[in-house]
C-alpha cells in the first residue's frame, strides 16, 4: 500500500469519508437557506433547529409508533415543513415589508425558543438511533471499510441535491420560482397565487434541513444542540458559496466538507476553523462569494429602526443621569455583584447599539471582542500581573485590533451577510478559544486577582470595586453620547440615512462603518476587560455565539437607536437570567420569546416607545 | 484629447444580460457649457449617470474626467475628483435639518469628519456657508425643518444647495426640475445658469423650454444610442428627433 506524506491511507480516507458526510450535510443545509433565501429574503436561523427536529422526527416516529428509518425519512421532513408553513403563515410573512434584519431576529429567536424545549425535554446527551437493517454492515474496499449507510447517506443527498436543482433550473415551477422572487406582481397577473408559493418554498427548505436530520440522526446521535453550531459552519458556507446560487451551494457544501476532513488529517488543531480562515479570504478575494453575483455598490442597507432612531439630544443626557443615579442608590438595595454584571453588559449592549441603530450594521458576532478581551484581560492580571487599569486597558487593545482585522474583511459586505460573517468569526474566535494554551479550554482562566488599582485602591473591597465599574461604564457612556453628536456622528447618520448621497458628495462611506465598528469593538472590548476583573473570571461563556444574540436582544428590548435604551434592556435581561436562573433551559425559552415578541409587536423597545410617547427623541 | 473637453466617454455600453441599456456611446463635454442629454423614457439617460460617476460599472468603454481614465474608479473618488451627481429621485437626508444636510457636504470638503470626540457644535462654523446656500435655492426660511417635511420641489432645491456646497467642477443633474411649480422652475433655472459660470454642467431634463433656454450644446438618446448631437436649433430640426422624441410630445 501507499503512503501519504506519512499519513496511513485508512485515517486519510477515513476522514475523506467524513468531510463528504459532513460535506453532505452543509450541502443540504446551504440548499435549503438559498431556497429560502431567494424566494422570501429572510436567512433562516431557525435551519439548524428544524434538522435537528427532523433526527427527532425519526426518533419519536421509531419510539412511539415503531416507525423505523425509510418511512421516517418522508413522513419526518413532512411533518417538520408542516410546522415550518405554520411558522410562516404565522410569523414570518408580517417581516417582508420590513429590513431583512428582523426575519434573522425573528428566526434567530425561534431557534432558542425550539431548542429550549428540546433541551429542557432531553438534557445535551445524546440519543441513539439505530441504522436501518438494509445499511448495517459494509464493504472492505482494498484501501478502506466503507460503511454501507454513510455510502448510502452520501449518495442520497448527492441525488436529493441535483433534483432541487433541477427542479429549480430546469422546470416550469422552478421558473415561476425564479421569476416569482424578481418581479412578484408580474407572476401574480399570470394568475398565480404568489404568496402560497412563498409559504410552501419555506415549507420546501425546512423539509430539506428535517431530511438532513433524519439522514443524520444514525451517525450523530439525536442531540437538542446538534443544529446548533451547525448552523453557524452553514452560514459560512453560504457566505464562501455567494447566495444566490443554487449549484453553487451544492458544490460549497460537499468541498468545504472535504477540505475539513483532510484538515483533519493534516492539521487536527485547525480542522473547526477552517472554513472560517477560508471564509475570511474568499471575502478578501471575491467579497460577493465564490458563485454569488456582484452586489451593485450602491445598494443602500436600509435600516428598519432608522426613523425611530434619535440622536436623542438633552433629554438623553437627562435620562443616562437618572440611569447614574439609580447605580449610585441601588447597591444600598441590590446585590453590588448583580449590578456590576448589569452596568457591564450595559456597556456591551450600548457599543452593539452603536453599530446596529447608528450605522445600520446588524453584527451578530460581537461577543468575539467581549470574550477575547475578557482573556487577555485576565491573562494579563493573572499570569503578567498587570495592575486591573493596566489589564483592561491591554484587553480592550486586543478587542480594538481584533475589530480592525475583522472589520475591515467584513464592512464590505452589507445587511444580512453582516450579520453571517460576523457570526462566523465569533465562530472561529470561539473554537480557537476551546484550543488555544492560554485560554483554559472549557475551565476558562478562573481566580484572576482584582488586584489594586494604581496600584493603591484594594478592588477586593466591593465598594471600591463599585466605584471603578460606575467610573468606566458612565464615562464611556457619555463618551458615546459625544461620538453620536461628533462631527463623525453627523456623518454615519447621513450614511445611514441615504448611503448613496453620501458617495456621491464624496464620502468613503465604508471607513466610516469600519471606524465605527472599531468604535464598537473598542467598547465591548472594555466591557469584557472589566467583566474579567469584576468576576474574576473569563470563560467559554463570553465567546459563544449565543452571548452575541443576547446583546442585540438586550438592545431590541431597550430600543434599538435610542442612546441609552441598551442600558434599560440589559438590566431587564440580566436580571432576568438571574432571577429565572432556577429554572433551566426554560430562561433560553423565554428570551427567544421575548425576541420574537419585540420582532413582531415592539420594534421601537422600550426607550423606543417611551420617546414615542413624549414626541422626543431619547 | 482637446483641451476644453473636461468629461469624455468612448464606446460606453451597458449590458443587462443581454438588454443594451447604454450603447457605444460616445460623449464629450465641453468645459464651461451646460450640455442637456434627453430623449423619451427609458432611454439609457440615468444610467449613463450611473455609468459616468461610476455607480454602476460600465460593461464596456472608458471614461475620462480631466484627462484622467476613471473608468476603475470608485464613486466617492469620482465625486473627490470634481464631479458631482445627483439623482433622479430625489436624495436628501431625510431626517436631517436643511441646515444639516447642506453640512453634510459642507464637511466633507472642509474636513473634521472622522472626529469622535469633538462636540457636534464645532460644526456650526460651516452655518453661514450653509445658510447663503440655502439662500440661494429658496430655502432660508426653512431651515430648520427636516428635509422629510419638505414637499418634493423643495426637496430637489435643498438636493442642488447640496450638491453646490462642495463647490464641484462639473456637476451632473438628473432631472432637476421635476416635480417643481413655475416658480421653482424660474429660480432652479437662473441658479443653474448662475452656478454655471465658472463650471460645467451635465443634466438630464424633458422641460424643453428649460432646455432651450439654458443649454449649449443638446445631446439625444433613444434606446440607449445617440441619435442627434448639437444646439437646441439643430437638433430640434432634426426630423430623427421629431419622429423620435417631439413626437412623444413632451414638454
Ligand atoms: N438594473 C436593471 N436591470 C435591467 N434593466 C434595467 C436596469 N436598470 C435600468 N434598466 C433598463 O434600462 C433602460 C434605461 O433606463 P434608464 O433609467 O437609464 O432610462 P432613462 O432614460 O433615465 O428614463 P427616464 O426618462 O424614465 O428616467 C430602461 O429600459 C430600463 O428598464
Ligand atoms: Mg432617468
Amino acid at each position: 500500500m501507499f503512503d501519504f506524506l506519512g499519513i496511513p491511507p485508512q485515517a486519510l480516507f477515513g476522514q475523506l469519508l467524513l468531510g463528504l458526510i459532513n460535506g453532505s450535510f452543509y450541502a443540504l443545509l446551504s440548499l435549503g437557506l438559498a431556497v429560502i433565501f431567494g424566494m422570501l429574503n429572510i436567512i433562516n436561523f431557525t435551519h439548524g433547529a428544524q434538522y435537528m427536529m427532523g433526527a427527532f422526527g425519526a426518533y419519536f416516529l421509531l419510539q412511539y409508533l415503531g416507525i423505523g428509518y425509510w418511512w421516517a425519512l418522508l413522513i419526518a421532513p413532512i411533518v417538520v415543513a408542516i410546522t415550518g408553513i405554520v411558522i410562516e403563515r404565522t410569523m414570518l410573512r408580517w417581516l417582508y415589508k420590513l429590513d431583512h434584519l428582523y426575519g434573522l431576529l425573528l428566526t434567530f429567536g425561534l431557534a432558542l425558543v425550539i431548542q429550549g424545549m428540546f433541551r429542557h425535554q432531553y438534557g445535551t446527551s445524546g440519543i441513539p438511533y439505530p441504522i436501518p437493517d438494509a445499511l448495517q454492515g459494509g464493504h472492505r474496499l482494498t484501501f478502506m471499510f466503507l460503511p454501507n449507510y454513510r455510502a448510502w447517506v452520501i449518495v442520497f443527498s448527492v441525488a436529493v441535491c441535483l433534483a432541487t436543482w433541477i427542479l429549480i433550473e430546469r422546470t416550469r415551477l422552478g421558473s415561476y420560482l425564479r421569476a416569482a422572487t424578481e418581479n412578484p406582481a408580474l407572476v401574480r397577473s399570470f394568475g398565480i397565487n404568489v404568496p402560497r408559493m412563498i409559504t410552501l418554498t419555506y415549507g420546501a427548505g425546512v423539509g430539506l434541513a428535517a431530511l438532513a436530520g433524519v439522514l443524520a440522526a444514525p451517525i450523530y446521535q439525536v442531540n437538542p444542540l446538534m443544529g446548533a453550531d451547525l448552523i453557524v459552519v452553514v452560514f459560512a458556507v453560504v457566505v464562501i458559496g455567494g447566495m444566490g446560487s443554487i449549484l453553487g451551494s451544492i458544490i460549497t457544501g460537499f468541498a468545504l466538507g472535504v477540505i475539513e476532513g483532510l484538515t483533519k488529517v493534516f492539521y487536527p488543531e485547525a480542522s473547526n476553523t477552517v472554513i472560517f480562515v477560508i471564509m475570511a479570504l474568499v471575502l478578501l478575494i471575491k467579497p460577493s462569494g465564490l458563485f454569488g453575483r456582484a452586489a451593485s455598490q450602491t445598494s443602500a442597507v436600509e435600516h428598519g429602526g432608522a426613523s425611530a432612531a434619535g440622536d436623542g439630544g438633552r433629554s438623553a443626557l437627562l435620562f443616562l443621569g437618572v440611569l447614574a443615579l439609580f447605580f449610585i442608590i441601588s447597591p444600598f438595595f441590590i446585590y453590588p455583584l448583580f449590578l456590576m454584571k448589569a452596568m457591564c453588559f450595559a456597556l456591551f449592549a450600548c457599543a452593539v447599539n452603536l453599530l446596529v441603530g447608528y450605522s445600520g450594521l446588524l453584527s451578530f458576532g460581537h461577543a468575539m471582542f467581549l470574550g477575547s478581551s475578557a482573556y487577555v484581560s485576565a491573562h494579563a492580571a493573572k499570569v503578567w500581573g498587570f495592575s486591573p487599569e493596566l489589564a483592561i486597558l491591554t484587553g480592550t487593545g486586543a478587542s480594538v485590533v481584533l475589530g480592525i482585522i475583522t472589520g475591515a474583511l467584513t464592512i464590505r459586505r452589507q445587511g444580512i451577510y453582516f450579520a453571517m460573517t460576523t457570526l462566523a468569526f465569533a465562530q472561529m474566535i470561539y473554537f480557537f478559544a476551546l484550543q488555544a494554551p492560554f485560554t483554559g479550554g472549557e475551565d476558562g482562566i478562573q481566580g484572576v486577582p482584582r488586584g489594586f488599582l494604581f496600584g493603591l485602591f484594594d478592588l477586593h473591597n466591593q465598594v471600591t470595586m463599585y466605584c471603578f465599574v460606575f467610573a468606566i461604564v458612565f464615562g464611556t457612556l457619555l463618551m458615546m453620547y459625544r461620538i453620536i453628536h461628533s462631527p463623525f456622528g453627523e456623518i454615519l447618520k447621513a450614511i445611514r440615512e441615504n448611503e448613496p448621497r453620501a458617495i456621491s458628495l464624496g464620502y468613503r462611506t465604508e471607513r466610516y462603518k469600519l471606524m465605527a465598528f472599531v468604535l464598537s469593538a473598542t467598547i465591548a472590548g472594555l466591557a469584557g476587560a472589566t467583566k474579567a476583573i469584576v468576576f474574576q473570571l473569563a470563560s467559554l461563556t463570553d465567546v459563544h455565539w449565543s452571548m452575541s444574540g443576547e446583546a442585540v436582544l438586550m438592545t431590541l428590548v431597550g430600543g434599538l437607536g435610542t442612546v441609552f435604551g441598551p442600558v434599560i434592556g440589559a438590566f431587564i435581561i440580566i436580571a432576568m437570567q438571574n432571577y429565572l436562573a432556577q429554572f433551566g433551559q426554560w430562561v433560553t425559552v423565554i428570551q427567544g420569546f421575548i425576541f420574537i415578541v419585540c420582532v413582531l409587536a415592539f420594534r421601537r423597545g422600550i426607550m423606543g416607545e417611551i420617546a414615542n410617547k413624549i414626541g422626543k427623541p431619547l | 484629447m482637446s483641451n476644453d473637453v473636461i468629461l469624455e466617454a468612448r464606446d460606453l455600453t451597458k449590458d443587462y444580460a443581454g438588454f443594451l441599456a447604454v450603447s457605444g456611446v460616445n460623449l464629450s463635454v465641453r468645459r464651461g457649457t451646460i450640455h442637456a442629454l434627453i430623449g423619451p423614457n427609458g432611454a439609457g439617460k440615468t444610467t449613463c449617470f450611473n455609468l459616468l460617476t461610476k455607480f454602476q460599472q460600465p460593461s464596456r468603454g472608458t471614461i475620462y474626467f480631466k484627462g484622467q481614465d476613471i473608468t476603475s474608479y470608485a464613486p466617492a473618488e469620482v465625486a473627490r475628483l470634481g464631479l458631482v451627481r445627483s439623482f433622479q429621485i430625489s436624495a436628501v437626508f431625510p431626517h436631517l435639518s436643511l441646515l444639516e444636510n447642506v453640512r453634510v457636504a459642507l464637511q466633507r470638503q472642509r474636513g473634521a469628519s472622522f472626529d469622535f470626540w469633538r462636540s457636534k457644535s464645532a460644526l456650526d462654523a460651516y452655518n453661514a456657508r450653509a445658510e447663503e446656500l440655502l439662500e440661494a435655492v429658496g430655502l432660508a426660511d426653512a431651515r430648520h425643518l427636516t428635509a422629510v417635511e419638505l414637499p418634493y420641489g423643495r426637496k430637489r432645491a435643498l438636493e442642488i444647495a447640496t450638491t453646490l456646497a462642495l463647490d464641484p467642477e462639473m456637476m451632473l443633474l438628473d432631472e432637476p426640475m421635476a416635480g417643481m411649480g413655475h416658480e421653482d422652475i424660474d429660480r432652479i433655472s437662473d441658479l443653474i445658469k448662475r452656478v454655471s459660470a465658472n463650471r460645467t454642467v451635465l443634466m438630464v431634463e424633458h422641460n424643453l423650454s428649460v432646455v432651450a433656454k439654458l443649454s449649449n450644446w443638446i445631446t439625444v438618446l433613444t434606446r440607449g444610442q445617440i441619435l442627434a448631437q448639437g444646439d437646441y436649433a439643430t437638433v430640434a430640426n432634426d426630423p430623427k428627433v421629431q419622429q423620435a422624441y417631439m413626437g412623444v410630445g413632451h414638454g
